[in-house]
């Protein structure tokens, strides 16, 4: 209703794309879910990119050192100087919960970037070839899907060995399938359209007909997929972390944090509660997001 | 029929693939394949790593490695523990998937109990506050890493209100059943050992609970808009316009067609739930495959690891068998076509 009378308003004076875009935003602006995911996820980034930029130029910008020990007394609970309490080690959480902020973040970006290129391209690919190719990529999702992507990650994660960059590279070799499995969806449904049809008739060659014609009409599909897809790949690198995969202590890493401060759950709970609580802020932020993106883009 | 044929023969397919990607990864293993099958021990044993090594055919071309290895597999044979003092991993298998099927089937029926009665709450009341409330208690619990849920309700019913143990299998001095079943708490029941079955309900009820949790919103979410759609079909109205009351529209005709898309959805479930178990497990020390997994993991217990993987692909590939039966139970039209 709000996105049709808001569109009605803006066609005196807009160009039809001006006026889509237009409506789009409103609807997004309305809609409260969007906000709160916004701003957490807003948050979340440039908390990321101040640390990482920080990083580079050998500042910080947490209020203690994140590995240094002894920075207050060991186990004290939450208070104004430590907002989050300290470690066993006397570490500062907050600022441990902080510095660890770019790892997750640009883990997902890189997995959902990769899985959204390599997918497209090959789902799509796919579609427009058939036949032997279609169906090995068609198995080989069959088998991926069949061994929980936790597990898998875990099993490749084991054979490069542990590190952020190598879990991103698990993530990525497994993640990818379940965007070219909907890339193919979305071309097979457009394969037979009529400006393709057109295309084909104009003599356009099949990369020019897969790069000029068909990726752009099924991006926003994906785009949709992705976005609410941002919050899975938190999850699961949180959980490689848990089980240590990720990196190395001292560094700080959430998932890391939660099962190395899980034995001091009945003493201090605090704790494992903030990087846990942490974790699943960022997932919600992106879920609230992509829910919103899925509700206006799907509709209009 | 020919419906079950084909998946049957998927799975077949899908399970070879699994042991294939196992394969593969055994050889990147340390550079020697070795070490996949009895990692630490294969150089503290050199004449069981030389047995391993005849056994599996590990110096002749890949492709005769790979046809010993599925033969092996096939036998049961999953290579050595080095985390539980080389006994078969087969054993291990033997001793720890019992209690992983006890959780993650608690789990599953919580999921569904908590899943369908919010599911149809929220269709019902569609846009109301019931509903707002709902998308906002299962959505926390969606984004909530499994470890946060088992550790949050550690906190509140073990630490605070000391309604139930914090870990473990059973208490303390409580005799084991005799297997019958294998599961514990089944064979409990059949044996009328009721010391150890309220026991192990107890504690199995936490873990279990604590997967539901970040598990059932899925089932809220699919149950609510397939109802929906449903009601908003030809034959609803044609129930209505015969003069039904709207509860037995709801419920009889609604609710059951609606149905068959949770069907569907139970074999995911059970795919998150038997992951989620790794993480569980580990926080209540309960003694299953996921906390094997997480030892496995941190000792290195690399045949450990693949067998798991193999083990946790042929649960995901069995229940998906049975998930397509019910399908075909419940759906005719799958039947007809």
């Amino acid at each position: 209703m709000t996105s049709e009378s808001a569109k009605e308003e803006d066609t005196t004076r807009a160009s039809p794309t001006h006026e889509r875009l237009g409506t789009i935003l409103y609807a997004l602006r309305s809609n409260k879910g969007v906000l709160i995911g916004a701003s957490l996820v807003t948050l979340l980034i440039v908390t990321g990119l101040a640390v990482f930029i920080a990083g580079i130029l050998h500042g910080r910008i947490t209020p203690y050192n994140p590995i240094q020990q002894d920075v207050g007394p060991a186990l004290a609970a939450p208070s104004w100087a430590h907002l989050m309490g300290t470690d066993d080690l006397g570490r500062d959480v907050f600022s441990r919960v902080v510095a660890a902020t770019p790892n997750d973040l640009a883990v997902s970006f890189v997995v959902i970037a990769f899985s959204l290129i390599v997918g497209a391209f090959v789902g799509t690919y796919a579609a427009f070839r058939g036949g032997l190719v279609d169906e090995a990529l068609m198995r080989m999702t069959d088998i991926f899907f069949a061994i929980p992507a936790l597990v898998l990650a875990m099993a490749i994660g084991i054979a490069l060995g542990p590190g952020i960059t190598n879990m991103a590279i698990a993530l990525m070799i497994i993640w990818w399938p379940p965007y070219a499995r909907l890339a193919r969806g979305e071309a097979l449904k457009i394969a037979h359209q009529n400006y393709i049809e057109a295309a084909r008739m104009s003599g356009a060659g099949r990369l020019r007909i897969l790069l000029e014609h068909a990726l752009p009409n099924i991006s926003v599909t994906l785009l949709i997929y992705a976005s609410l897809d941002v919050g899975t790949v938190i999850l699961i690198y949180a959980g490689l972390s848990y089980l240590g995969l990720a990196v190395r202590p001292p560094s700080p890493d959430w998932g890391q944090m939660v099962s190395a401060y899980q034995d001091y759950t009945f003493s201090a709970p605090w704790l494992p509660l903030f990087p846990g609580i942490v974790i699943a802020l960022g997932v919600i932020g992106f879920s609230l997001l992509g829910d919103g993106l899925k509700d206006t883009l799907g509709a209009s | 029929m020919s419906f079950i044929v084909r998946r049957l023969f998927l799975a077949i397919f899908v399970l070879l693939g699994v042991a294939t990607i196992t394969f593969v990864l055994s050889h990147s293993l340390g550079g020697n394949p070795i070490y996949a099958w009895l990692g630490r021990a294969a150089s503290e044993h050199p004449a069981l790593a030389a047995q391993y090594v005849a056994k599996y055919h590990l110096n002749d071309p890949l492709w005769v490695q790979y046809y010993y290895y599925l033969a092996g597999l096939l036998q049961g044979n999953l290579g050595y523990s080095p985390s539980r003092g080389f006994v078969p991993v087969i054993t291990v298998i033997e001793q720890t998937l019992p209690y992983t099927i006890q959780i993650a089937f608690f789990a599953l029926v919580i999921s569904l109990v908590l899943g369908v009665t919010l599911g149809v709450v929220s269709a019902r009341y569609h846009h109301q506050i019931a509903d707002k409330s709902i998308r906002a208690f299962y959505l926390a619990g969606i984004c909530s890493p499994s470890f946060l849920a088992a550790i949050v309700l550690l906190i509140v019913f073990s630490l605070e209100l000391h309604w139930l143990p914090s870990g473990g299998s059973v208490g303390l001095n409580i005799s084991n059943p005799t297997p019958i079943t294998y599961l514990p708490i089944l064979d409990s029941l059949i044996e009328g050992n009721f010391a150890y079955f309220s026991s192990a309900i107890q504690h199995v009820l936490l873990p279990s609970l604590a997967l539901a949790l970040v598990n059932f919103g899925v089932v809220v979410r699919v149950l609510r808009s397939s109802m929906l759609d449903v009601m908003h079909s030809n034959y609803i109205r044609t129930a209505r316009a015969k003069g039904l009351s709207e509860n037995t529209v709801f419920f009889k005709h609604g609710l059951r067609n609606a149905m068959i898309s949770v069907v569907t959805l139970s074999s995911i479930l059970v795919t998150w739930l038997i992951t989620g178990t790794i993480f569980v497990e580990n926080i209540f020390a309960y003694p299953g495959i996921g906390q094997y997994v997480y030892q496995a993991l941190t000792t290195q217990d690399y045949p450990g690891l693949m067998a798991c993987t193999l083990v946790f692909a042929l649960i995901i590939v069995a229940t998906n068998l049975v998930a397509d039966m019910l399908y075909v139970a419940v759906d005719p039209q799958i039947r007809l076509s």
